[in-house]
């Protein structure tokens, strides 16, 4: 038994060296800044992430991992993956512009890929990659479900997602902009608090319903435009 | 998951062999002639295979334009892959995004006979996992100079097969090819080197006779995907003596590479 399995799980799961294709993101910075927000607004860009979409998709996946762990050893993966598909639902209601919504598919097929070949025997998991034929879950659904597989709290898993929205941006600012990288950490350092107050608005749903509606019209239309842009280094 | 609003493409969840395709991958530094390679392919097999390209450009879709405008292949049928600047890293340490670009290209064109997927390759270094291709052609060109076949590197010395490109120049940029192609050969203990050039008929007819046979051999299953290694030094299995290589200042990238028997470690830094 490892010591202390749910730390280094988290660990696992944050490191951007896991080969899920999210080098190929930038959390939406690169249409923001495509759109004229100026690099300085970084920082501010992460804190308003926080407080919107990326509440949406902690709110998702808690839910999604309440729900795979509550569904008891009688609940085969077919009927965990009807309900995971109602939080699916859930979580596109909530998500208005399809760009989003492609890009959270497209990531939750990378996370799938990965935690199908690493779980292979998890219910959770295959709840999902049965479900795959007919459509493929989001990110925050497959990490909601990676998260019940692999025992990381709610509050660990909303953590998770907030440190990597923070991390995400601030590292695809290198890429986008002339900047001494040490100011990317310096400003994941910087929203930490709000990674926290993301935690705490989040961690402990178990309803549906409860999942936060806090889109970002702004950052919606920039996702966008940025599916049609010509000269792109991130995928969105 | 059906609801379509949620769902716009529906994901392949395991192709079915008959339907997978020869996932060909095309390396090779910036300007030897990839694009011009994959525009060559289509050109000469698009009415007889059913193809697919994936383009990995570090500004996306230069290469994926390119190709559409040569109209050798349904422009549907060329889709870029975005790398967030790591063309290295798409097609070695994670390739889950030219996969998924690949299983959808499978899936939407099914049954596709090759995926060509050109490499948004840099410098010598970079090569293709066997997680994403079953075989790869690297390509040098003439102009890049005479000596750089006898460099090596994974690519040269491993690829499936090596190409060096653009023999019609040699006589302006004064490389003498078939050095050139000997040098290749040294380096790569019998895998098969082809001197190409787009105005050479006989060159092209190597190359898709190459492709046909390559496709033949992925299909009757006695193909092995080789994976040429990670971008150098490396670990020779095969007389059991460690290397190690410093490439410290090639093309700025810094590499310190450890290599256990069978497994790899590796750090590195690229720009
Ligand atoms: N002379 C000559 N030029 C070629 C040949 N193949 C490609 N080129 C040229 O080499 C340049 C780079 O080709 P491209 O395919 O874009 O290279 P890539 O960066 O490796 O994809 C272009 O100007 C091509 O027209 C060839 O066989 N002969
Ligand atoms: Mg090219």
């Amino acid at each position: 038994m490892v010591q202390n399995a749910s730390e280094l799980m988290l660990m696992l799961l944050a490191d951007a060296r896991l080969p899920t294709g999210a080098h190929t993101q930038s959390a939406g910075l690169e249409p923001a800044l495509n759109a004229g927000m100026p690099i300085t607004d970084v920082p501010r860009y992460i804190r308003t992430r926080l407080r919107t979409v990326a509440r949406v998709e902690a709110g998702t996946a808690v839910v999604t991992r309440h729900l795979c762990l509550s569904a008891g050893p009688s609940g085969g993966p077919a009927d965990l993956a009807a309900m995971l598909a109602e939080v699916q639902r859930a979580w596109a209601a909530r998500t208005i512009s399809p760009a989003l919504r492609e890009t959270a598919v497209l990531l939750g097929r990378g996370y799938l890929r990965l935690a199908g070949r690493l779980w292979p025997e998890s219910v959770p998991v295959r709840a999902l990659t049965d479900a795959g034929r007919g459509g493929s879950p989001c990110r925050a659904v497959v990490l909601g479900a990676v998260a019940a597989e692999t025992g990381l709290s709610g509050a660990q898993l909303a953590r998770l997602i907030g440190y990597d929205e923070a991390q995400t941006i601030a590292a695809a600012a290198l890429k986008l902009a002339a900047l001494d990288p040490v100011s990317a950490s310096q400003w994941v350092l910087g929203v930490l608090g709000e990674v926290d107050t993301l935690v705490a608005a989040t961690a402990d749903l178990t309803a549906i319903d409860e999942i936060p509606a806090t889109g970002a019209p702004l950052v919606e239309e920039w996702a966008q435009i940025h599916t049609t842009a010509a000269m792109r280094l991130f995928r969105a | 998951m059906t609801d379509p609003v949620t769902t716009p493409s529906a994901a392949p969840a395991e192709v079915p062999a008959g339907t997978r395709s020869l996932r060909l991958g095309i390396a090779g530094p910036v300007g030897t002639g990839k694009s011009s390679l994959i525009a060559l392919i289509c050109r000469e097999l698009a009415d007889e295979l059913s193809l697919g390209v994936i383009t990995n450009d570090i500004y996306t879709d230069e290469d994926a334009r390119f190709l559409r405008a040569a109209g050798v292949l349904d422009p549907e049928r060329i889709r870029a892959v975005e790398t967030g600047a790591c063309p290295h890293t798409a097609i070695r340490d994670d390739v889950t995004a030219n996969l998924i670009a690949v299983e959808d290209m499978e899936a939407d064109f099914a049954p596709v006979d090759v995926v060509l997927v050109e490499s948004g390759g840099d410098n010598l270094t970079a090569t293709f996992s066997p997680a994403l291709v079953d075989a790869q052609i690297f390509v040098l060109d003439v102009a890049g100079g005479g000596d750089v076949a006898r460099k090596g590197g994974p690519g040269i010395g491993r690829a499936d097969l090596l190409v060096v490109n653009k023999t019609d120049l040699a006589p302006y940029v004064g490389v003498d090819v078939p050095q050139m192609i000997a040098d290749g050969q040294a380096a790569r203990e019998g895998r098969p080197v082809l001197g190409l050039s787009r105005l050479d008929r006989a060159s092209i007819d190597q190359l898709t006779g190459w492709v046909r046979s390559m496709l033949a051999a992925h299909r009757a299953g006695t193909h092995t995907p080789v994976d040429p290694g990670p971008m150098a030094p490396h670990f020779h299995l095969e007389d059991g003596v460690e290397h190690a290589h410093s490439h410290a200042g090639e093309a700025g990238m810094v590499h310190e590479h450890s290599h256990a028997e069978g497994g790899h470690s590796h750090t590195h830094s690229h720009p």
